[in-house]
């Protein structure tokens, strides 16, 4: 778990460093004390960039300084806020510039896992290109890296850090120390994860939620279905791994007013306001939602995909033909859920509320 | 699992199994093909894209196995991960093994729930029912770091795991072949566990010697299956393997979780014992589309697939029926019942063959391809795609784990070490022609009980 992980973090004093001749580390420790979900699937770690206890030690601290803005006033950490399961309750961020950004700020739960291309509309293709996009962008943190890199020079301690978990201080260690330190960021002690595990039981309506989340309708064999599963796998709560399954367009906007999402980056048409699945961990806390934070609430949600999606030329097939009744040709595209299934799916998704990831000191701020 | 050897029960078994023996060595028994060279993209720079590539460590071709330890080749029980794509260049290595050496008898037989956790029924009676506690360690690795033993309120041997629905609420059935007591000459129990906490909620027993003449009874039960409110369990052979053989299958009351029924599966007596039905399938809807739910048993030692009528309206079950006779066929006990999403598979353990049948045929068994050459001892098999895109068909090859008197082991019986190739062998699904195996014995000095994909089953039907 999490917590695990990190209090190993934070209890290693790098008090001594032996450097090679090459300037790489002779000492980088494997962080033997990480454990998460298997059902959770695969997840893989660059080569380049193994976790260890130094590199998460340090990505964590250069998460929370300041000093990675380029007027010293936020940090990663202001727009991805842990109590809010590192998201920051505004529609669409803000950054040093004072200019409202573009997109809704991305919760950092489990990012092991579901699609390795970031943001939301796909533009990195690994964690550590991703993170120094952010620093270095004249609205968010207007960072130039040569100067960070002379900035954190002057600083022994970090110094020290980087000498124990990369060997110099440069931007792509910066970027994988960062990363490194998201990695570890695993929400898997949700009630539904420790429904899963076997350790608590769900309400009824709790567990309707549950069955109408994993179902997609079937009017044929009378299943009632909530068609969550369909884009958000059952256990991570995700979007699927394989290329750009982790990317859909879920039907907010009709074709005219349809935004260039994942096609600004594959330059594929049938890409056109695709954006990313984002994870449901923690979802009752991450409010306002969708990529431009549109919907302020879970109910808006649900309403939106109960009776109030858009339909376009890439709107999913399967939020398209998705019904609980028969569906005339002429007729709205709706799920048809009863008002009774629908305060269900949002009890179901209250489950998704891991408070030891909101709160656990050990992935909070070092200084 | 306590073993007794009865030459006498299984004499005519032997000369059966001998007659098999030289179609199951006259079988293709090509190697491992030549393996491309593996190329590592990994690599540490940033600014290359695909110096991020990582080793993605396919996981649909990885299976979990239970391993016996043989004892006299000094060896101790364990679960392990192993790749089973040919194409992999560690094609048959262990990946990660967890030891369990506190244990007489293994492990016997591995089912994911439907919330993803792996269990285990085990032969111990220290360990006859145990929840795996499987994990991922920091590299993304599947890692095991204990096999946890359940109370099973003194139910031994534990053998098929069913979750199943009765109204509204999701149970874990277990049977438990010795029931509880493996001294019962008749024993045998279906156990309702909450599924959630691993309780017992309620044994079910009936035993034979204990109801009136005629009364519904449950004896030696490993097979399971259920559709609606009604469960079936086979009625196979005693625990001890000597005792005594079962000849039927019975009928099980999901509403009051009491026996209803015993029907007796039997005809022909090729080995001159009780047929001994051993795994059921309660084909239903959710299986084949709009099929008239029926029930289908093997029969270990009869060497036939029955089928039974089902009404669902009055919830009746018709006169069985064979549809399948091994003795005109040249196959002897079969065992499993797998299914994808067209396909039913059928394995015999003699000569070492998995048959199948079109899925959309039922309740008929219209044949859908060639069969799948094994080896002695056919038994579970898995289902997925190599990394060369093909499907591929994983099939263990033992019917029961014992050993081999000529190693000087004492759990063997004579007849049982002749059908068992302590293998896995793998096979193009579509054409069925075998690609590679692996002996288990030979690599490892351990026996093969069971085999399951890794991540999800690979299979959609299985009870």
């Amino acid at each position: 778990m999490a917590s695990t992980v990190i209090a190993t973090v934070v209890t290693t004093v790098i008090a001594f460093v032996i450097f090679r001749s090459d300037g790489e580390p002779a000492l980088a420790t494997p962080l033997t004390g990480f454990s998460a979900p298997f059902v959770f699937g695969r997840f893989n770690v660059p080569k380049g960039n193994p976790l260890t206890v130094e590199a998460v030690a340090l990505g964590r601290r250069l998460f929370y300084d300041v000093r990675l803005s380029a007027n010293n006033s936020i940090s990663c950490a202001t727009c991805h806020m842990q109590h809010l399961a590192f998201t920051d309750g505004k529609p669409t961020a803000i950054g040093i510039s004072g200019k409202k950004l573009a997109f809704n700020s991305m919760s950092l739960a489990n990012l092991l896992w579901g699609s390795e291309h970031f943001f939301w509309n796909g533009r990195a293709d690994s964690l550590e290109q991703q993170a120094l996009i952010p620093i270095q962008d004249i609205d968010e943190m207007g960072q130039n890296l040569d100067e960070l890199v002379v900035e954190l020079n002057a600083d022994a301690h970090y110094k020290a850090m980087f000498a124990a978990a990369y060997g110099d201080i440069n931007a792509d260690n910066i970027a994988k120390a960062l990363s490194a330190f998201e990695r570890t960021l695993v929400s898997s002690n949700s009630k539904y994860d420790q429904y899963l595990r076997g350790e608590a039981t769900l309400t009824d309506q709790e567990d309707l939620g549950r069955k109408l989340f994993v179902a997609h309708p079937d009017v044929k064999t009378s299943l009632r279905g909530g068609n969550c599963i369909d884009c958000h796998s059952q256990f991570l709560t995700a979007g699927f791994k394989p290329l750009y399954d982790g990317f859909s367009n879920n039907g907010l906007d009709n074709e005219e007013n349809l935004s260039m999402g994942l096609q600004i980056v594959t330059n594929d048409p049938a890409h056109r306001g695709f954006f990313k699945v984002p994870t449901l961990r923690n979802i009752a806390v991450t409010a306002p939602y969708m990529h431009d934070g549109r919907l302020a609430s879970l109910d808006d949600v649900l309403d939106h995909y109960n009776e109030g999606t858009q339909l376009s030329s890439t709107l999913s097939p399967l939020i398209m033909e998705a019904d609980n009744v028969v569906r005339g040709a002429q007729e709205p595209i709706s799920l048809n859920l009863s008002d009774n299934e629908k305060r269900a799916i949002i009890a179901f998704l209250h489950t998704l509320t891991d408070h030891d990831f909101l709160t656990n000191k050990s992935i909070s701020s070092p200084f | 699992m306590r073993i007794l050897h009865n030459i006498t029960v299984y004499t005519a078994i032997i000369s059966f199994t001998m007659l098999f023996t030289a179609c199951s060595n006259e079988q293709d028994k090509a190697g491992p093909p030549e393996l491309p060279t593996a190329v590592d993209t990994a690599a540490a720079g940033l600014s290359d894209k695909a110096a991020m590539v990582t080793d993605s460590n396919r996981e649909e071709s990885q299976a979990v196995v239970l391993l016996r330890g043989l004892p006299t080749l000094g060896t101790h029980h364990s679960v392990a991960i192993v790749e089973l794509d040919p194409d992999a260049e560690n094609f048959g290595d262990i990946l990660h093994e967890f030891e369990i050496s506190d244990l007489q008898a293994p492990l016997h037989h591995l089912y994911y729930s439907p919330t993803g956790r792996l269990y285990a029924t085990g032969l111990d009676p220290k360990c006859s029912l145990a929840e795996i506690d499987l994990t991922r360690n920091a590299s993304g690795a599947p890692v095991i770091n204990g096999v946890d033993c359940l109370d099973t309120q003194g139910q031994q041997v534990g053998e098929d795991i069913m979750w199943h629905s009765v109204n509204g609420t999701q149970y874990m059935f277990v049977t438990f072949m010795a029931g509880t007591g493996i001294e019962q000459t008749d024993g045998g129990s279906l156990s309702v566990f909450d599924a959630q906490s691993n309780e017992v909620i309620k044994i079910i027993e009936a035993r034979k010697s204990q109801v009136a003449e005629g009364e519904p009874y449950i004896m030696y039960p490993h097979g399971i299956s259920a559709y609606q409110d009604r469960m079936l369990i086979s009625s196979t052979i005693h625990a001890d393997l000597a005792t005594g053989v079962g000849n039927a299958i019975t009928v099980i009351d999901l509403n009051t979780f009491t026996p209803v029924e015993t029907i007796t599966v039997e005809d022909a007596k090729p080995v001159g014992f009780p047929s001994a039905p051993v795994e059921v399938l309660f084909v239903r809807p959710s299986i084949v589309d709009n099929v008239a739910p029926h029930v289908l048993v093997n029969t270990m030692f009869g060497f036939e697939t029955w089928q039974i009528p089902y009404n669902e309206v009055d919830k009746t079950f018709g006169p069985p029926v064979k549809i399948y006779d091994g003795v005109t066929q040249n196959t002897g006990v079969p065992l499993e019942f797998y299914g994808n999403a067209t396909e039913l598979f059928i394995s015999h353990a003699i000569p070492g063959v998995v048959k199948r049948y079109a899925l959309a045929s039922l309740p008929e068994l219209v044949s859908s391809g060639p069969d799948i050459k094994s080896e002695a001892g056919a038994h579970h098999m898995i289902f997925y795609p190599g990394k060369s895109g093909r499907q591929l068909i994983a099939v263990q090859n033992n019917l029961l784990n014992l050993g081999n008197a000529a190693d000087n082991d004492p759990t063997d019986l004579d007849f049982i070490a002749k059908v068992n190739d302590h293998s896995i062998t793998v096979h193009d699904l579509q054409t069925g022609d075998r690609l590679a195996s692996i002996n288990f014995k030979d690599k490892y000095r351990k026996g093969i009980d069971n085999v399951e994909a890794l991540f999800g089953s690979g299979f959609t039907h299985h009870h």
